[in-house]
């Protein structure tokens, strides 16, 4: 593997790398703002200039420049080694750069720290990137001064609506030019680009459009200030209450990695941010994908119903119980969904399969929506593969519509609420849902029992991939919410049988064992305490 | 600050000297906790080092490393002026093996020291003549300054009244919530180990 | 007992013969902040006293992971609370020793000076209380007096009597007021006439001297091994101070004493807390005869000290420091240090613990009350019941101190 010195450590790189993206996969961090490992490199911001030592027996490239004398009050003309941006040289076997070590890159992180905060509005108490924002970073790290200008600060629009979902703030604009390259270079669509020179400089939307498409919030989450924000997040909350929480998108089957903020005083989900996994979403998510957290808390189950009307989890389960008296398990069918994790669908599979020696399995999920070659998948469910995995024959769920007409099946459990179908012919049926969302099963159903959405309990998820993926919790479970698999022990209890599991620990590793498990895959689940 | 202490401590005792370091000019020692009393006794009796002040015992807790709880011991002598600073790990995740043997026939002063790091952080110490808690009342269930113990948690010896007995809606019992009173953005948390869903 | 109209010889009478428990309990007027004493008499003897402390804990250092280093300064001023100054000073010096910051010159004879104020406060409770508890209350209400008149120039400098909270990591909070060196200059010498005057009416009375002298005495390697400093330590015979034996601050360039005793019983320990206020004075007057009158307090360190207020509301760069120091803490290098001075009951220790974050890992306060007290039983075993409270009134012990 070929190497290279930086500050004196080595660092080794794949071919094609350059300086800041060889440090930044050993976890060194070169200040940038500019450069993002995901978009191309145009080096106007100069934040990460570094001195590249020149190769023995060559003369180091220097700049001619004035400098103030402090004793005689003049200019005098100096010399001082010219830095390279590392976010565009590419890295060389043997190359030495100094980046902490040497006086005169810290010299430049300052003044250019100085120069980005000249016009910088003092915005702090307002903007949303408060706490999490590099210029704050920065200033601490590097600057530490205060900048010599006594002039008044150049103007610019603020609040500027560029789309249905992004706001944009001039003054506090670094023109890193991160927005319009994503725009270019991934979302495919360059609505974005920067008018004026100097200190005028802006970004603005191509006349005649709006930033709208599917990836907008992207340009927010690469936007290194607080200059491009959302209307879904501005001003909600405050990042450092926000805890934060590694989830899986549950909004299609690509099952992009996440951030879920949280704040735990109020147990609420206030966003997502994209996770980078270089081999599922890379660094980005859809606007779609990245509303989803709010089904956290929008058109939830919280307590049970029997029959329409509120009841007590354990009252719920008596009604189970009465419900599945004496009952031949040749009519009962059960229902996998596949936007639940592979934890609640193997529960609902022992209770079907193994414990009550029923055959009659069915899918559900949600219909088929937009797709585009990016990210976004035309299945909406985030775990389809995982239900095919734990029951490859499973009929889908117009089979059990059609069962149920016919009257060959007249008692059904469900896991969740959502049909791509029709299920009005459920009503004739005595139908139990444990589910965390209300949707047309739920509707239909007799007995429902709240479960836990993906943000409450730790689950696992199979992208169209096959890639098993694990959600953190991050909420806790609100109302009289429930995991679904611990629901459904208890279900298996009412009606007389005994589960073979109780604690996650047990789930899990009997899900190991089961399902075909792709054996390659990186996030897999090696083992229960994952 | 003299090397002398750690180099006596280093030739006397060898491989159970576990890690030394001089950082901001405090000579410490981390020492394997079979020889604890061995280190006590020849620091104390040592004419060269005269450790005869006890300074401070005290807990640290470490919970991502094991063995977790750091009993940290300092000295001083006053005659030569030189002070030192000994530590020994004990305990396991659960606080399991959390024991040390007792150096109050050393010095009479860590007394009360050692009981109050048997009441903060859970750490026995063998061979004291009367470990029991010092500063929290002896109904008290847990350690408060393990890391593990949660800063809010309240454990009333009067039970606090419900909301029959007040007559009004009590919106908390305990004295704050679990993340009132400071941005607790500052402090990551630990990754979230398998709990039950 | 036997009905007394029954006709009895001398000696048959018989008496109870286990020994008697009695519970001086926390709440008790001459328990300082809350002790319980649990005493096992044998008439007016003490057999066996077991010392119950841990009611004023409050759970300080478990509080300080959850907030910054600067927010650690308003529980410090909580410890020793009648000489707040010396801890906020001391919990200061240790968090400057692990960033290494040092602070100005001016600072640091104001940080000597406040100090200072604080320890003749300090004595002076103390020994008003002996005092008070043995019956004579008029030398505690002079005393008190005095203390009115430190507590005067501790409200003009800080704005607050007691617990100031005026140390900051880097500085102080406010600079010296331009009253500062005339209100020092017209109270001490004042202050030294109360005390001299509260010395005269007790040193030389029999009964004061009957309650104190020979009474709890300990020896100065007894003391030593039980880990006692300052006053305490210092009336068994033992010279260790801190501001002589390692220097802190400009104590190097002062003139002054310190009192040692030699009998170590409480007699010495209430004169060496009176010659003590003596030295304190005398370095009170040279720190403020050194201070300068002009420059600044702070250092210049913008990543522990905040910076002004109206740069604060109108430039960026100031907004970020101010927001940075404020939400997420001075950030302190990462490592241990124990960092210690002379308090008013001896040698008061932080032991801190940092991540490389703002906020603290660990922050254990050593103090000095805590081991004093714990060899408390030893001087009272053997003596009568009596012998307590002029002995515990000599140890000092602060209730915020030694339960923290």
């Amino acid at each position: 593997m070929p190497t290279f010195q930086l500050d004196g450590k080595t660092i080794p790189f794949e071919p094609g790398d350059t300086i800041i993206r060889a440090a930044d996969r050993q976890g060194i961090e070169i200040p940038h703002y500019c450069w993002h490992p995901g978009l191309s490199a145009p080096a106007n911001c100069r934040m990460c200039l570094v001195e590249i030592l020149p190769k023995a027996g060559q003369r180091p490239m220097m700049l001619d420049i004035l400098e103030l004398d402090a004793s005689s009050g003049e200019y005098k003309p100096v010399q001082k080694p010219k830095l390279q941006p590392a976010c565009y040289i590419a890295a060389a076997e043997g190359m030495e750069v100094l980046s902490d070590a040497s006086a005169n890159v810290a010299r430049a992180r300052r003044d250019v720290q100085e120069l980005l905060l000249l016009n910088h509005p003092v915005d702090c108490p307002i903007c949303d990137q408060s706490g999490e924002c590099k210029l704050q970073d920065y200033w601490l790290t590097y600057d530490k001064t205060q900048k010599r200008m006594r002039d008044e600060p150049v103007h610019k629009p603020k609040a500027v609506e560029f789309g249905p979902t992004i706001v944009y703030d001039g003054e506090r604009c670094v023109m890193c030019t991160r927005c319009v390259r994503f725009m270019d270079e991934v979302a495919k669509d360059p609505v974005l680009d920067m008018r004026q020179r100097g200190n005028l400089n802006e970004i603005f939307v191509a006349p005649g459009r709006k930033l709208d498409g599917h990836y907008t919030f992207m340009t927010e989450h690469v936007c290194p200030v607080g200059a491009l924000t959302t209307k879904d997040f501005r001003f909600k909350a405050r990042v450092w209450f926000l805890r934060t929480a590694q989830s899986v998108c549950q909004g299609c089957a690509t099952g992009c990695n996440t951030h879920l903020d949280y704040d735990p005083r109020n147990n609420k989900a206030y966003r997502y941010r994209p996770r980078d996994n270089e081999k599922v979403n890379k660094y980005w998510m859809c606007d779609e994908g990245m509303l989803t957290y709010k089904e956290a808390h929008e058109g939830r189950v919280l307590e049970a119903t029997v029959d329409g009307a509120q009841r007590s989890v354990v009252a719920a389960l008596d009604a189970v119980r009465d419900m599945f008296q004496g009952v031949p398990t040749e009519s009962v069918g059960f229902v996998l969904s596949a936007r639940y994790s592979l934890e609640d669908n193997w529960a609902l599979r022992e209770l079907g399969l193994v414990l009550m020696g029923s055959k009659n399995l069915y899918t559900s999920g949600r219909a088929d929506g937009y797709e585009d070659d990016i990210l976004i998948h035309r299945d909406k469910n985030s775990n389809t593969q995982g239900v095919r995995q734990l029951a490859p024959g499973a009929k889908s769920l117009q089979a059990l519509v059609d069962d149920v007409s016919t009257g060959r099946i007249h008692h059904v459990v469900a896991l969740g609420g959502s049909a791509p179908v029709d299920v009005t012919p459920l009503r004739g049926a005595k139908v139990v849902v444990v589910a965390a969302h209300r949707g047309p099963l739920t509707d239909a159903a007799t007995v429902v029992l709240p479960a836990t959405s993906w943000a409450e309990h730790s689950g696992t998820y199979v992208n169209a991939r096959g890639m098993r993926q694990i959600a953190d919790k991050a909420l806790e479970p609100q109302g009289s919410s429930k995991p679904a698999w611990r629901l459904l022990a208890d279900v298996a209890v009412a009606l007389g049988y005994e589960p073979s599991w109780t604690k996650l620990k047990q789930v899990r590793t009997q899900l190991i064992g089961s399902a075909g498990a792709d054996a390659s895959s990186p996030s897999l689940p090696t083992s229960p305490a994952e | 600050m003299s090397q002398l202490v750690l180099d006596k401590l280093r030739a006397r005792f060898g491989a159970s000297v576990l890690e030394t370091h001089s950082d901001f000019g405090d000579d410490t020692a981390v020492v394997s906790p079979d020889v604890w009393r061995a280190v006590g006794e020849f620091l104390r009796r040592d004419p060269a080092l005269d450790f005869d002040l006890p300074v401070d015992l005290c807990g640290v807790d470490y919970p991502d490393r094991e063995p977790r709880m750091e009993v940290v011991l300092h000295l001083y002598s006053v005659s030569r002026r030189h002070r030192v600073r000994v530590k020994a790990r004990v305990g396991d995740a659960e606080m399991d093996g959390a024991e040390l043997d007792s150096l109050v026939s050393i010095w009479p002063g860590l007394n009360w020291l050692e009981r109050e790091v048997f009441d903060m952080s859970g750490v026995r110490f063998r061979g004291h003549p009367d470990l029991r808690r010092i500063l929290m009342y002896p109904e008290f269930e847990g350690h408060p300054l393990q890391k593990t113990y949660p800063a809010q948690r309240t454990q009333p010896l009067v039970p606090y009244r419900t909301e029959e007995e007040a007559g009004l809606p009590l919106e908390k019992q305990a004295p704050f919530g679990p993340d009132e009173g400071m941005p607790f953005g500052r402090r990551p948390l630990p990754p979230p180990r398998a709990e039950d869903g | 007992m036997e009905p007394l109209d029954v006709d009895l010889e001398e000696g048959e009478i018989e008496l109870p013969a286990e020994p008697m428990h009695l519970n001086m309990g926390p709440a008790h007027p001459a328990m300082h902040g809350t002790v319980r004493i649990v005493l096992e008499l044998s008439g007016e003897t003490i057999v066996k006293g077991d010392v119950q402390v841990g009611y004023l804990h409050r759970g300080f250092e478990k509080m300080c992971e959850r907030g910054t280093w600067a927010q650690v300064f308003p529980y410090v001023d909580r410890l020793n609370y009648v000489s707040p100054m010396l801890n906020n000073v001391g919990y200061a010096l240790a968090v400057e020793k692990m960033c290494g910051i040092v602070v100005p010159e001016r600072c640091q004879w104001y940080r000597m000076a406040l100090g200072e104020l604080a320890r003749i406060s300090d004595h002076l409770t103390c020994t008003g209380a002996i005092a008070m508890e043995l019956g004579a209350f008029t030398p505690f209400l002079w005393y008190v007096k005095a203390r009115e008149m430190v507590w005067d120039i501790l409200e003009e400098e800080t704005g607050a009597r007691l617990t100031h909270s005026f140390g900051r990591i880097g500085g102080m909070a406010h600079p010296p007021t331009p009253a500062f060196k005339d209100l020092c200059r017209t109270a001490l010498p004042q202050i030294l006439a109360i005390v001299e005057e509260g010395e005269r009416m007790l040193v030389k009375n029999r009964i004061f001297l009957d309650r104190l002298e020979n009474v709890g005495p300990i020896s100065g390697a007894d003391a030593t091994a039980m880990g006692w400093t300052g006053p305490c330590l210092r009336a068994s015979g033992v010279a260790y101070d801190v501001r002589k034996a390692h220097p802190y601050l400009k104590y190097d360039e002062v003139d002054f004493e310190v009192p040692v005793g030699t009998r170590g019983d409480t007699l010495d320990r209430f004169l060496v807390r009176l010659g003590e206020i003596r030295q304190s004075k005398r370095i009170i007057e040279q720190a403020v005869e050194r201070m300068a009158d002009d420059g600044p307090v702070d250092c210049d360190d913008p990543r522990v000290v905040l910076p002004p207020k109206d740069d604060v509301y109108t430039t960026i760069e100031a907004t970020i420091q101010h927001f940075k120091l404020v939400m997420e803490g001075a950030k302190v290098p990462k490592g241990e240090c124990y960092s210690y001075t002379e308090a008013g009951n001896g040698e008061l220790g932080y032991y801190l613990v940092s991540d490389g974050t703002g906020t603290p890992y660990r922050v254990r306060i050593r103090p000095p009350c805590f081991q004093i007290t714990g060899g408390l039983s030893r001087l009272i075993e053997g003596r009568m019941l009596s012998d307590i409270v002029p002995t515990f009134g000599s140890l000092n012990m602060i209730g915020g101190e030694c339960d923290h």
